[in-house]
């Protein structure tokens, strides 16, 4: 007993690091589909999806993506998902990059999207844009501004008719991975648009103060979200579909387990060497 | 006059910024874009700054044999992802985007999910319950952390329910503390520094 209390007391932090590395990489590997398990959506993840599901053909959703490469794991399945469902819907899409390091990934993803089959008819233009970047927090000045997006971006388009401002905007999105979107939610009071958002599971608790003041009409929290809102999709249009987000949900319940394991067992170490000690 | 006039310049913007999301009209529309455009400028020349910054480091670790090859590298990607951009663009299909989503998206995600085994470690060695506040923060966190897992449920169908209780009332009750306390700050802040009594930012 001695003994293994010393040697659980000084574990080499590789054997964790293979422990974690193992409870991620095994349940998305082919042939474990097993292991996904059904998440049920929250009403935060599931007023979004109903406020894009009110909308009619042709209306106006804008997506503020405020997040680069690292949290692509979390956000970009809720972009993926969000966009095909959108797209169903029909709906015109604004795309704006407010990092510059998302743009290409942004780009590339809505490239895959539209190549697809089910969204081949898609256009840039016409049913949805990306539009560009603008630094160092510029952004939300530029949208604010009561001049028009054709004069701003120089964009020249079927999709700009009817949407000339953010006063014409029906839904906006912003998925980030920082406090960046606080801005948004103060400027509702000026241009009163529908606010919801998409951010990592550690942004999560920041903006529930917002959520529960009405300010934000929903919050997709983290990968947890973006699983939720692929099923509500699934549910709605295509059944029995899972997209990187419920495959992925399968990586984050073990991971949670290992570390809620190594969080037990140190703590009974931790108590077994204190009686010990005396 | 050297004092003087960035805390006049400093009054006069924040009179400008700050009235701005109160009064519309072309003037102030105006003013925005010329703020806007100042800023791009501003991020330019930090961009130039930082290059130079970068290379000249770079430069003294080759010439002093200070981790040379990883300088070579560093300074060798930076140059060629900019010769890239320039000689074909950064849109979709070109050898700066191929390199962005290729090397650059999977790097940075790695470093980021990195995260998760640092956490597994720091959770092991120094999650514990030493006294009733961190026993009490330790039982929360489990319980947070088990309720956003769809397994959490199925262990007992409250951990979801006391989870989201944990998120809704105590925790958005400290959040809803540090926003009022951040923003109350940041006004007294503003106001002192439009009246010239923040001299901070001046190398006071």
């Amino acid at each position: 007993m001695k003994k293994i209390l010393e040697k659980l007391k000084k574990i080499d932090r590789r054997i964790i690091y293979l422990v974690v590395f193992l409870s991620i990489i095994i349940p998305i590997l082919p042939g474990f589909d097993f292991l996904i398990f059904p998440v049920a959506p929250t009403k935060e993840t599931k007023a979004i999806f109903d406020e894009i599901e009110i909308l009619n053909e042709g209306d106006a959703v804008f997506i503020d993506w405020a997040f680069d490469p690292s949290s692509k794991a979390e956000l970009l399945p809720m972009f993926e998902a969000f966009f095909k469902h959108c797209m169903k819907k029909k709906v015109k899409v604004f795309i704006y990059y407010a990092t510059i390091n998302g743009i290409n990934l942004g780009k590339e993803s809505v490239k895959k999207i539209t190549a697809t089959e089910e969204f081949s008819w898609c256009r840039e233009g016409i049913h949805y844009i990306n539009m560009e970047y603008v630094p160092i927090a510029a952004d939300i000045r530029i949208f604010n501004m009561d001049v028009d997006f054709k004069g701003t971006y120089k964009k020249e388009g079927k999709i700009f008719e009817g949407v000339e401002t953010l006063r014409d905007i029906d839904y906006m999105i912003g998925l980030s991975g920082s406090a960046y979107h606080f801005t948004h939610v103060d400027m509702q009071i000026r241009f009163n648009y529908k606010f919801g958002i998409a951010v990592t599971g550690v942004m999560g608790p920041d903006f529930v103060p917002y959520l529960q003041t009405g300010q934000l009409t929903g919050m997709a929290n983290g990968l947890r979200g973006a699983a939720e809102y692929e099923r509500l999709v699934s549910d709605k249009y295509e059944k029995n579909y899972y997209g990187s987000a419920t495959k992925g949900m399968s990586s984050l319940t073990f991971s949670h387990l290992v570390i809620f394991g190594f969080v037990i067992v140190g703590n009974i170490v931790y108590y077994m060497d204190k009686r010990k000690r005396g | 006059m050297k004092k003087e006039i960035p805390i006049l310049l400093g009054l006069i913007t924040g009179i400008l910024w700050y009235g701005e999301f109160f009064i519309a009209g072309m003037f102030q529309e105006n003013q925005k874009l010329f703020f806007s455009n100042g800023f791009k400028i501003a991020g330019v020349v930090g961009v130039a700054v930082g290059v130079y910054s970068v290379a000249r480091q770079n430069y003294y670790k080759i010439k002093y044999n200070n981790e040379r090859y990883y300088a070579i590298l560093r300074v060798s990607m930076i140059f060629l992802m900019i010769f890239l951009g320039i000689a074909s663009g950064t849109s979709s299909g070109t050898p700066f985007s191929s390199m962005f989503m290729n090397v650059y998206v999977p790097f940075q995600a790695t470093v980021f999910s990195l995260l998760a085994f640092y956490i597994a470690s720091a959770a092991y060695r120094s999650f514990k319950a030493k006294s009733v506040e961190s026993a009490v923060l330790l039982i929360a966190s489990i319980i947070v952390m088990l309720s956003k897992i769809p397994l959490g449920g199925e262990i007992c169908s409250q951990i979801p329910v006391v989870g989201e209780w944990i998120m809704d009332s105590p925790s958005s009750a400290g959040k809803r503390a540090i926003i009022f306390g951040g923003y109350l700050g940041s006004i007294t802040m503003m106001i002192r520094i439009f009246f010239g009594l923040e001299r901070s930012h001046l190398s006071e």
